[in-house]
């Protein structure tokens, strides 16, 4: 793919609108078009290309430069191969630290009753804090819904 | 073979069950699933033999055992119907039903196919507001039905039978222990359809939990009481839908759920009916049941927690492959709006 991964998303919507609703009467497939729409404004704003494709074309290029260096009299960059983190272990990570975050509640309602009330207070809202950023980030990449127009099935 | 998914063999099996039903033959035309609803299937029959009238059309609605809220029973929304044909509630009349798959491949019921159409309640902010008139109009009938539904003395009618249950310790559910009951109905569904942790729902329920208020008394409960779920025909509103979350609780659930954010469709007004003091005086006159404000604002709280509940609901029931209604993963992305809107009402309560 040459297109950016925005750009596709945004023309496969305008196309389900502009060529595929326009020609669709039944209701409640109509909703369901509105709801594929829906989900690829999602993946516009919290996806994007698969890094794998290009880590093996990046491992390709570096495995070819490496060979030509001594060959040439050029200076050839030697990157090091990337190491992302795949996102099922950041996944994981979040659930764990989630967990973690419980856990402290747990405790505020049971230990901590006779702990010192400054530092339940602080824990508490360091607990807090946490818990509405992780909501407050996950609305900032999230796209209007479009519950109008699924139950509807009409263009709002 | 399950019929569900295949409007043609589900026909069939309507013909065959109404025919014997009716003790005379009975042709269905070709059913129509409506696009409204995110747990029930809801479907429009023509049917024609039914007591030597002409085609008419019925609602049947079916909860598929890979619904929202499964498994279903369809005899709660039948009972509350039923509650209330002869009340101030407008409800559609209530028919056949049975919680036997083996009929119909889900839990159904049929009931009156009632004149009018759904005020939605998502609208956009191009859409202008409700004519006054009407506005007021349909505000009116929709304050004076739910006041109705409150008043209703429920102990000698079907719906009573939800009066006992075997989670609170008394086995029934009473002013003291409505709001403690409602909050641990809710823990468990979460329990059951979290895919992941959500500290912030459990810090609603802990909130919750060290709040509850005593209910004025215990009433019928709609559950889902807003735009959406009421029809209205030339400025009246002729039934009063979607009773599948009916149960025995407090009032203040439901002045709650009405005034939630996001059924205002971005008017000042609640269910873009009504202002929020004309809808509390109203009520309060109408039910003979004083408001309190406190309660209604614990159960906003509470609310916000249901929906999020709901939509964590939605995401499991689409990440399982139960069914594939897009509009589920767009309910699921909706978990963080309403726990941060839920923790900003803990926040200033």
């Amino acid at each position: 793919m040459n297109n950016s991964f925005a750009r596709l998303i945004d023309g496969m919507c305008a196309t389900l609108r502009a060529e595929v609703l326009t020609r669709l009467t039944d209701e409640f497939a109509r909703g369901q078009v509105f709801g594929v729409i829906n989900a690829l404004n999602t993946f516009k704003v919290r996806a994007d290309w698969s890094a794998a494709l290009l880590l093996e074309q990046l491992a390709a290029q570096q495995e070819a430069l490496d060979a030509i260096r001594p060959l040439v009299p050029l200076s050839l960059p030697a990157e090091p191969a990337p190491v992302p983190t795949p996102t099922a272990e950041l996944l994981q990570r979040r659930d764990a630290g989630n967990r973690a975050l419980l856990s402290v509640l747990t405790w505020l309602d049971g230990p901590a009753a006779a702990a010192d009330p400054v530092r339940r207070a602080a824990v508490e809202g360091h607990l807090r804090r946490a818990m509405r950023a992780e909501v407050d980030l996950e609305l900032r990449h999230s796209p209007r819904p479009l519950f109008a127009e699924m139950s509807s099935g009409r263009e709002a | 073979m399950n019929p569900l998914g295949d409007d043609r063999a589900l026909a069939a099996r309507i013909e065959q069950y109404l025919t014997t039903q009716a003790g005379r033959p009975v042709t269905v035309g070709p059913i129509r699933r409506f696009p409204v609803g995110f747990s029930w299937l809801t479907f429009a029959v023509p049917i024609s033999g039914l007591e030597g009238e002409e085609t008419r059309e019925l609602i049947l609605r079916l909860g598929p055992a890979d619904g929202l809220f499964a498994p279903y029973s369809a005899t709660p929304q039948v009972q509350a119907m039923r509650t209330f044909a002869p009340s101030d509630v407008p409800v559609p009349r209530a028919y056949w039903h049975s919680d036997d798959p083996a009929i119909l491949g889900a839990p159904f019921l049929f009931c009156e196919k009632a004149e009018g159409h759904a005020i939605v309640p998502w609208v956009p902010a191009s859409e202008p507001p409700l004519e006054e008139g009407y506005r007021k109009r349909v505000g009116t009938q929709f304050i004076d039905a739910l006041a109705a539904l409150h008043r209703l003395d429920w102990r000698d009618q079907p719906i009573a039978a939800m009066a006992t249950t075997a989670t609170t310790a008394d086995g029934t559910i009473t002013p003291e222990n409505a709001a403690h009951h409602a909050v641990q109905a809710y823990k468990r569904l979460i329990d059951r359809w979290a895919m992941r942790p959500y500290p912030l729902a459990e810090w609603g329920i802990r909130w919750l939990e060290q709040h509850c208020p005593v209910a004025p008394r215990v009433t019928v409960v709609h559950g889902d009481y807003r735009t959406g779920n009421f029809l209205e025909h030339d400025g009246r509103i002729s039934a009063i839908l979607d009773w599948e979350l009916v149960h025995l609780g407090d009032p203040h659930e439901d002045l709650a759920w009405v005034s939630m954010p996001m059924y205002k469709g971005g008017s000042p007004y609640l269910c873009r009916l009504c202002e929020p003091e004309w809808f509390y005086e109203r009520w309060a006159a109408q039910s003979g049941i004083a408001v309190n404000m406190a309660s209604v604002r614990y159960y906003q709280v509470f609310s916000l927690l249901k929906l999020a509940a709901t939509h964590m609901a939605a995401a499991r029931c689409f990440e399982e492959g139960r069914f594939n209604d897009l509009r589920m993963p767009a309910m699921g992305s909706q978990v963080a709006t309403c726990l941060r809107q839920m923790d900003k009402l803990i926040e200033s309560a």
